[in-house]
């Protein structure tokens, strides 16, 4: 469905930021892209929707393909209409809009206004709270809260694939839980295919069915979620495990260093 | 207290140009966070081709309204495609200068092509007065008065109920995030620009009604802007309020106040009432609060 073929990203003539990536998502599936601060996560993301464009960055070589066409050159609005809804870091809302004004922006490319007020029944059974709150301010909602308005929103672009930036962020954990609940339901009932940006890899990688490892602008590991979760590797790193029962000790952990042989 | 209700209500007439010119203002504000010197010129023109087709050719009053709003609005996309996208991206005060620039160049046109002469509007609105208990007001200001209130009514229900409306409300927010939701941006700082050239032709229309068209009149977007400013520049209700109570304040301070200082008060009025709104309320009267979170 989508294909990053080998992609380099530069910012401003000059950073170097995606130094070849490449991760497709299948139609259907729950993708996971997890890594560190400053891994080029956020950038794959923007390379995809376009919106790359609007901070000087550059896709400098390789291509994006969505559904057979190249997408690398195309206006965020035009990528929109395609098919491939961005859901931005920091949940960004329109704030002096109202709760139910924001999510029909979500629905500003498309002219069928029927369908529009059903998909907005739809978002509201996604998320009751939203409901409730319709004709609030949306500047003054909760972190939570605003999280599910960012998602209705993009959810009334009727994307085929949605891209969601780190949704998990500064959320309690059954907040969490819950929005990835939701986000399998999306997945499943609307049949969108998602892309995740998590540093939560715990609960990406426990909906997701593929998954990808960033770091430095590289892709340095992937493989399907449940196989991702089995990997000793990732078990330090990303869940946090160790060997549990054992003593750990300094030398443990710089043994640890010196196993992450992925990085270059 | 008759003289002085005269004097008001013959302010609120000259108020609602100002708060047309001011309208025209904010609306670019509103959507692009522009703020523009180059409404003035636009009210003039619309003027002035107003009277091109009226008293020029002779063209009935549909005839001439329409192409006069046409070619009004022409200008105004002009001015958005080909100076101030190029600039999309850049510091706003680059924007705001390049809207000085063009107030000045299309000053020498219209300067150049009136020649120090000035233009007078054949009547196309109803004469005589209309008296109520002692006070006289023109009928045709009246009528322009009403479609001012009119004007901002509709306007504001744009804004408020259509889709581009809300379309603008969301690009006047985040331009980026607007993008992400699939707004064509550029095209709503078009929209923008040509319903404001239009609210422009309109005010100029109204102005042209009750003064000549010479070389001062780009000069009441001065006043638009001064209205704007006060009524906080994303505001039409501010632009609306302002507009009128600048007309008011003018008119009754002239009337009580030139007579001790010998003249002149009309033109210094706008200035006080702004330097005072600005040091009480910076962000203007009816100015947006931003929404902070802790």
């Amino acid at each position: 469905m989508l294909t990053l073929n080998n992609i380099e990203v530069i910012y401003s003539d000059v950073i170097l930021v995606l130094k070849g990536v490449s991760l497709s998502v299948e139609e259907g599936n729950i993708v996971a892209l997890l890594g560190a601060n400053g891994a080029g996560k956020s950038t794959a993301l923007k390379a995809m929707s376009g919106l790359l464009k609007t901070e000087l960055g550059e896709v400098t070589d390789g291509s994006i393909e969505f559904e057979g066409t190249k997408i690398d050159r195309k206006s965020p609005e035009e990528i929109v209409k395609m098919g491939i809804v961005q859901v931005m870091e920091g949940r960004p809302l329109f704030e002096q809009l109202t709760v139910e004004e924001n999510i029909k922006v979500g629905a500003y490319s498309r002219n069928d206004t029927d369908t529009i007020k059903r998909d907005m029944e739809d978002v509201y059974q996604y998320f009751p709270i939203l409901a409730r709150m319709r004709h609030r301010v949306s500047g003054y909602l909760s972190g939570g809260e605003r999280q599910m308005l960012v998602m209705g929103r993009g959810l009334m672009a009727r994307p085929k694939l949605m891209l969601l930036d780190e949704p998990s962020l500064g959320l309690s954990p059954a907040l969490v839980k819950e929005i990835f609940r939701i986000i399998e339901l999306i997945n499943k009932e609307q049949n969108t295919s998602i892309l995740v940006v998590e540093q939560n890899a715990f609960v990406a990688l426990s909906i997701s069915d593929h998954a990808y490892v960033m770091e430095n602008g590289r892709i340095v590991l992937d493989g399907p979620s449940s196989k991702l979760k089995e990997n000793e590797d990732i078990k330090e790193f990303y869940l946090g495990l160790s060997q549990v029962g054992k003593r750990k000790s300094y030398k443990d952990v710089k043994h640890y260093k010196r196993r992450k042989r992925w990085l270059s | 207290m008759t003289g002085f209700l005269q004097q008001a209500i013959t302010g609120l007439m000259i108020g609602s140009l100002y708060a047309l010119v001011a309208a025209s203002i904010v609306l670019v504000y509103k959507a692009t966070h522009v703020v523009s010197l180059a409404h003035g010129q636009l009210v003039a023109f619309g003027a002035l081709f107003f009277w091109l087709f009226l008293g020029g050719l002779g063209l009935p009053f549909w005839m001439g309204l329409i192409p006069a709003f046409f070619l009004t609005a022409l200008i105004g996309l002009l001015i958005e495609r080909l100076t101030l996208r190029p600039l999309i991206g850049q510091p706003l005060i680059a924007a705001f200068l390049m809207t000085f620039a063009i107030f000045i160049a299309l000053e020498g046109v219209f300067v150049l092509y009136l020649k120090g002469q000035t233009r007078a509007l054949p009547t196309f609105l109803p004469e005589g007065n209309l008296d109520i208990s002692g006070l006289s007001i023109p009928i045709n200001q009246l009528i322009s008065f009403f479609v001012a209130i009119l004007l901002f009514a509709a306007v504001s229900l744009i804004f408020k109920y259509t889709k581009l409306g809300l379309g603008m409300r969301a690009t006047a927010e985040d331009h980026r995030l607007a993008q992400s939701t699939g707004i064509t941006v550029r095209n709503i700082f078009s929209y923008i620009w040509i319903l404001s050239a239009v609210v422009a032709a309109i005010a100029g229309i109204a102005t042209a009604n009750v003064m000549d068209i010479y070389y001062m009149l780009p000069y009441i977007g001065i006043n638009g802007l001064i209205v704007a400013i006060c009524g906080g520049l994303d505001s039409l209700l501010g632009a609306l309020v302002v507009g009128l109570l600048l007309g008011v304040v003018e008119n009754v301070g002239a009337a009580y106040l030139d007579p001790i200082v010998g003249g002149g008060v009309k033109d210094v009025v706008g200035y006080v009432v702004l330097l005072l709104v600005l040091l009480i309320k910076p962000y203007g009267l009816f100015g947006l609060v931003r929404i902070e979170r802790i």
